[in-house]
């Protein structure tokens, strides 16, 4: 399979949802999404979270937020089983599930004055729905914490020079939202001088590494999470979100042109390998019985492994959380919530799949272009005497590894072979750059979000002990609570030996948590689905077979992840560490009982609306 | 001095202290010595960098303080709500 064909179909893919499904059904038929309706950023401006944003900026934070490491991750895993089922499984839930869930959230919402999911399913299932589905996602969010602290913290330790682009990019946008809003100065302008500074930074960053222990970084950005949820939205994340989101535009352009310039070359990967894998695939600890045992099959499984690139719940949550609030017009919500999620998709299918699939094989690529890849592999530590394949270096790495190699194969063209291992070091650079800043952007939005939940969880306390309530409620306490249990999560790493292998690997704690974060999170998007399908039923009055194509896929969403987090729990969860067992593993079970009430309080308020 | 005064005075001082900390390690150390901190190690020149990120989060928030004016007349020209 060439690489030109992948990208032809999923771009065609795309342009016809977004204009069909997107446009014509979703805004027109379903929503009747109206410019004149004012939105809650405007009704209810507070200048700290309801504050109306520009359309691009705000797809700029919806998009960041939402892009965390799971479009990126979660692939990269699951290439374990080939590039054609993840390939599908992203298409799939990103058109009729992904994208649907995330704009339908978002109009919910400013359909109800900027509330969040969880309360809306008050107006459709009652109130204990309303407290069961916010405890749930407080949990969800402690998990996802976790995972990203974890995964942020892991970039950080084997590309250091994406944590010194990091940090000098939070002042560059705090400078941009400074001039725009206190000076004056012209969007424009200020974007300008923006983009000239992290160029600059990049250059800078590529030249200076900034060192520090995987613990060290655990704790410093569970401080950065605290602060950044706790400040006003106009201040970091509107300009942050904003800056960040050319940087992504431009991480994927360059996988598309990077696709474009080697279309020509055959995938080395398979299209599929089996169907099962072993458990270490979906958490089990690699070199133990369950880490060995092929158990993660691909259904029910690839809930498990494959977040939020095909869909997540944690969108809903976005965007019926922070973007609902500064959502300037109805219209604007197509490009924000549908289009973001496309975009999201296209990180997954065409910026981890197909450029790990082209690196499949490391020798195989090298003698069919004639590229310098095993010199350039072993400037970066990667021996490939030892690692023939890239399904041989850990999830994240083999995503920057993968695009490294595509981007300079495609430059190196242009540019000449000479400049190879040059190119791979910079494009690998940028691209653990561009996944650590989908990350923090995620996590301090995450953080905030779990703020929102546990403030709207306390609302009963108000009337009985008003004090008791504005303390638990105060933005720095609220702010605290959820990042500090996810900071936990993930300090430890754990050495284990793996006699196939004849040494010691590292396991990140990412690598434990992430089934745990993606089956509680994907299982979240069932239960949004669900309650945006039953707005749009109950609420909006639409019948037929447009219901249907919303509440059909939702339905096989809650199955499959049902099944999913059954499985992780029987084969997955007694095997691994104390910490793991007690934390995640209580977590998910707990949130399979709320599950299993909340299910039975949607069929209860569907035969209510029928 | 008013509460409001004494936050932005702590504010623009944490500011500064933190664009000091950041200047003296990116374009000091940084420069002249090709990487921030040693591999696998927790260092001060490390520590101090992230110490001076952070603060630099928290500086100009104290120091510049409510939202901005012209925010606050874009909400009363489409809303017709005077904001205090």
């Amino acid at each position: 399979m060439y690489v030109l064909v992948i990208l032809l179909i999923v771009l065609a893919i795309y342009v016809i949802a977004y204009t069909y499904y997107g446009r014509g059904i979703l805004e027109r038929r379903v929503v009747k999404a109206s410019p004149d309706r004012l939105t809650p950023a405007w009704e209810k401006f507070d200048g700290i979270d309801y504050v109306p944003a520009n359309k691009y900026v705000l797809y700029g934070h919806h998009f960041a937020s939402i892009a965390g490491a799971g479009p990126i991750i979660g692939p990269a895993i699951a290439m374990v089983y080939g590039w054609a089922l993840p390939l599908i499984w992203v298409l799939f839930g990103n058109i009729f599930i992904g994208a649907v869930h995330d704009y339908l959230s978002i109009m919910a919402s400013v359909r109800h004055g900027g509330i969040s999911i969880m309360s809306i399913s008050e107006n459709v299932m009652g109130r204990k729905a309303k407290y069961i589905f916010l405890a749930y996602v407080w949990i969800a969010l402690i998990l996802v914490l976790a995972a990203f602290i974890s995964v942020a913290a892991s970039i950080f330790v084997t590309v250091p020079q994406a944590a010194t682009l990091s940090v000098l990019f939070m002042p560059i946008a705090l400078l941009f939202g400074l001039l725009v809003y206190r000076t004056g100065i012209s969007v424009r302008m200020a974007t300008l001088i923006a983009l000239i500074l992290l160029v600059l930074a990049f250059i800078y960053a590529l030249r200076t590494p900034l060192h520090l222990t995987y613990e060290a970084w655990v704790v410093i950005l569970a401080v950065y999470g605290f602060i950044a949820a706790a400040l006003p939205v106009w201040y970091l994340l509107q300009p942050r979100d904003y800056v960040n989101a050319y940087l992504l535009w431009a991480f994927v352009a360059f996988a598309v042109l990077g696709a474009l310039l080697t279309a020509g070359y055959a995938l080395t990967g398979p299209a599929y390998t089996s169907f099962k894998a072993p458990g270490a695939v979906i958490g089990a600890i690699p070199g133990t019985a369950a880490g060995k045992a092929m158990v993660a099959y691909f259904w029910p499984a690839v809930p498990l492994i494959i977040a939020c690139g095909a869909l997540s719940g944690f969108h809903s949550i976005v965007g019926s959380g922070t973007t609902s609030k500064q959502l300037s017009s109805e219209l604007d919500a197509l490009l924000v919530g549908y289009g973001a999620m496309l975009t999201e998709g296209a990180v997954s299918s065409l910026a981890v799949i197909l450029p790990i699939a082209l690196a499949w094989s490391f020798t195989s690529l090298e003698a069919a272009t004639g590229a310098p890849i095993s010199s350039a592999l072993s400037k970066v530590g990667i021996d490939v005497a030892k690692t023939p394949t890239i399904l041989g270096l850990p999830a994240a790495e083999r995503f920057y590894t993968g695009y490294g190699i595509m981007q300079a194969l495609a430059w190196s063209k242009i540019l000449g072979m000479g400049n190879f291992e040059t190119l791979f070091t910079t494009f690998r650079t940028f691209a653990a750059f561009a996944l650590s800043a989908f990350v923090l952007t995620t996590l301090d939005t995450a953080n905030r979000l779990a703020r929102f939940a546990w403030s709207e969880f306390f609302d009963w306390l108000k009337p009985i002990d008003e004090t008791a309530y504005r303390f638990l409620t105060n933005r720095w306490v609220a702010s605290m609570v959820a990042i500090a249990i996810g900071a936990i999560l993930a300090y430890p790493q754990i050495s284990v030996y793996v006699p196939e292998l004849e040494r010691h690997i590292t396991v990140y704690a990412y690598a434990i948590v992430w089934p745990a974060f993606a089956g509680t999170n994907q299982l979240l998007a069932a239960l949004a689905l669900l309650t945006s399908a039953l707005w749009v039923y109950a609420v909006l009055k639409v019948r037929g077979w447009i219901s249907l194509v919303i509440m059909a896929p939702a339905l096989f969403l809650w199955i499959t992840v049902t099944a999913a987090l059954i499985l992780w729990l029987v084969a997955i969860a007694p095997g691994l560490p104390l910490l793991y067992k007690l934390g995640a593993g209580t977590m998910v079970a707990i949130t399979l009982i709320l599950d299993i009430l909340l299910i039975a309080l949607f069929v209860y308020g569907l035969r209510r609306a029928s | 001095m008013s509460t409001r005064g004494v936050v932005e005075v702590i504010g623009l001082l944490i500011t500064v202290v933190a664009l000091l900390i950041l200047a003296f390690e990116i374009l000091y150390v940084g420069l002249f010595t090709g990487s921030i901190g040693s591999k696998g190690e927790v260092t001060m020149h490390s520590i101090l960098t992230t110490i001076g990120w952070l603060l630099l989060l928290v500086g100009p928030a104290l120091w510049l303080g409510g939202v901005p004016v012209n925010i606050k007349k874009m909400v009363e020209a489409r809303t017709g709500r005077k904001l205090s």
